[in-house]
């Protein structure tokens, strides 16, 4: 067996000459199938999880400047009322205080890593807040036929030069934009939009669409860093569990 | 309190498929060899040696694509005989079916004698909900023997990724020869390290809760077990699945586990999102009626 070792360590060397290639963390970044490779451990820096508008701090919640541009989100008027209901009740009405999936884009910005992993075929994100996955089917397949209800929805992906843009739709009525009351209907649609910045850096821009609760359509931004430590990996946080560990 | 956790579960889980498993017509023959664990693990062996299996571009065996556990079911891994009482419940009904253990040989759990009582349809079964009932991850092996799953290889050959239907599971299996997690990390399904052995794939899992079980009879492990997992292609479509169990705190010696994963090939197969917490409605009567949520209790402090 240890020839099959020495020649399997000696294949990955070949195919990938880069120092990164050892076990220091990182893949490389050379292309996959051609496309950018968006391989990695990944994290926000932003308090968008908190609100995803401008906030001041209050206790416990460090301040932040939002990532919705132009910091307006065109709420019809029924649902503006109902955001600032959510705001109210937020201690129990927010769907992460009973440990749900959090839906996307929201556990895109939440304060835990997700790792990216890519084949020329699928990009799956795996998450480490809920053991969140998303399958991003990037083989030219169409959503499927709905009507679906799914807690992180239905993404199809393609290549757009650099970008991967990914629609996502069949979403729940459940699940919140932050823990500041921002909420949809079931009728969310989201065209992400992930461009490589650097190695280290990808820029990601989602727009909204949600004729139920929103006047127009508008668009978060915020960049998703790489996690660099040499020995970082996705550990476990279980919400639902460590809830019901609690009050066993 | 015989009855169990399961017979209020059952309604969630044959609404959602879950059974698939036991309900799928049972084939003559898996993959070549004969449809039992142990017979089936003898030939399989052989099978292997001679199987060349299909190549990713960088010449890694090729175990990509969806998959479901065959010769394995969801009651006990050491079988159910026709004397088990459950098997006539009204409710679920067990069904009778060989042991999934071939060592030891007598197919049973090597237990140490306190642990008997606790595993093997007893304090566990009888007075915990079920980890996964209450949409805890089923915890490595238990994942393998439900619903559907995914492998994929992706890019680089650092890790192996292994997705499961079954309440959103996702494994990442690093390849990269990377040092275990520190004692202090206990994580539900462990952590996973993985080598290439020639045509089969060795999966190194440690740093355990110990909050998972093997089965709907409540056998188990603990926060200090070692499993290591053999997956090996024995032709296109079948996987030989071996698993071998260490933990000192509760057996007597080692012991293994086999059964087959079958490539899924209906034409456009994915996986389903399969949110669990999120729709169950049992928890709070199951508490009600005195079952308590399983965090390893029985066997803490041992």
């Amino acid at each position: 067996m240890r020839h099959g070792v020495a020649s399997a360590l000696l294949t990955a060397f070949l195919v990938f000459p880069t120092p990164t290639a050892t076990a220091q963390g990182p893949a490389p970044a050379r292309p996959i199938d051609g496309k950018p490779n968006l391989q990695g451990i990944w994290q926000v820096l932003t308090t968008a999880s908190w609100d995803i508008q401008d906030h001041q701090a209050r206790l416990g919640v460090p301040a932040g400047q939002g990532i919705v541009d132009g910091n307006d989100i065109p709420y019809l008027p029924a649902a503006l009322a109902k955001k600032r209901a959510n705001f109210e009740n937020r201690g129990t009405a927010d769907p992460e205080t009973k440990g749900y999936l959090p839906g996307v884009p929201r556990i895109m910005y939440m304060p835990f890593p997700f790792q990216i992993l890519q084949t020329p075929d699928e990009i799956v994100m795996v998450f480490e807040y809920d053991r969140g996955v998303r399958n991003i089917y990037t083989n030219g397949t169409a959503h499927p036929r709905g009507p679906l209800n799914w807690w992180m929805g239905d993404s199809r992906g393609r290549w757009d030069g650099n970008t991967l843009v990914v629609d996502v739709v069949y979403f729940t009525d459940q699940t919140w934009f932050d823990r500041a009351g921002n909420f949809h209907s079931d009728a969310l649609h989201l065209v992400e939009r992930y461009t490589p910045a650097g190695p280290d850096h990808i820029n990601y821009e989602v727009t909204v669409e949600d004729p139920n609760v929103f006047s127009r359509p508008w668009t978060m931004r915020t960049v998703f860093y790489r996690r660099k430590e040499p020995n970082i990996r996705l550990l476990e946080y279980d919400p639902g569990r460590l809830m019901d560990e609690a009050q066993r | 309190m015989r009855q169990s956790a399961l017979v209020f579960a059952f309604a969630v889980l044959a609404a959602s498929g879950q059974l698939g498993a036991q309900d799928a017509a049972k084939p003559k023959t898996v993959g070549g060899c004969p449809a039992a664990p142990a017979a089936f693990h003898t030939c399989a062996l052989e099978k292997a040696k001679t199987f060349t299996p299909p190549r990713t571009p960088t010449g890694k065996p090729d175990f990509q694509g969806y998959w479901r556990g065959q010769l394995a079911q969801a009651f006990s891994v050491e079988g159910v005989s026709g004397n088990e009482p459950l098997v006539g419940s009204r409710v679920m009904p067990w069904e009778i079916a060989p042991p999934m253990i071939v060592d030891p040989p007598d197919g049973k759990i090597p237990y140490q004698s306190w642990a008997i009582p606790i595993g093997r349809i007893g304090e566990n079964h009888n007075k915990y909900i079920d980890p996964r009932t209450a949409c805890g991850p089923a915890g490595v092996p238990r994942l393998a023997l439900q619903d559907a799953n995914q492998i994929l290889q992706p890019a680089g050959d650092q890790y192996v990724l292994w997705l499961f239907e079954d309440h959103h599971v996702q494994r990442v299996i690093a390849m990269d020869r990377r040092p275990r997690l520190g004692d202090a990390i206990k994580v539900t399904n462990g952590d996973s390290r993985g080598r290439w052995e020639g045509n089969t794939l060795i999966i190194d899992v440690n740093n355990f809760n110990g909050y998972n079980w093997f089965d709907d009879s409540g056998n188990f492990y603990t926060d200090s077990a070692h499993i290591v997992e053999r997956l090996t292609m024995i032709d296109s479509d079948t996987i030989h699945y071996e698993v071998r169990v260490e933990d000192p705190k509760v057996y007597t010696r080692p012991w293994t586990l086999v059964w087959a994963l079958v490539r899924e090939k209906e034409a456009g197969f994915e996986l389903l999102e399969e949110a669990c917490r999120e729709g169950q409605r049992d928890l709070d009567r199951l508490r009600e009626l005195g079952f308590k949520f399983y965090f390893g209790d029985p066997w803490r402090g041992r």
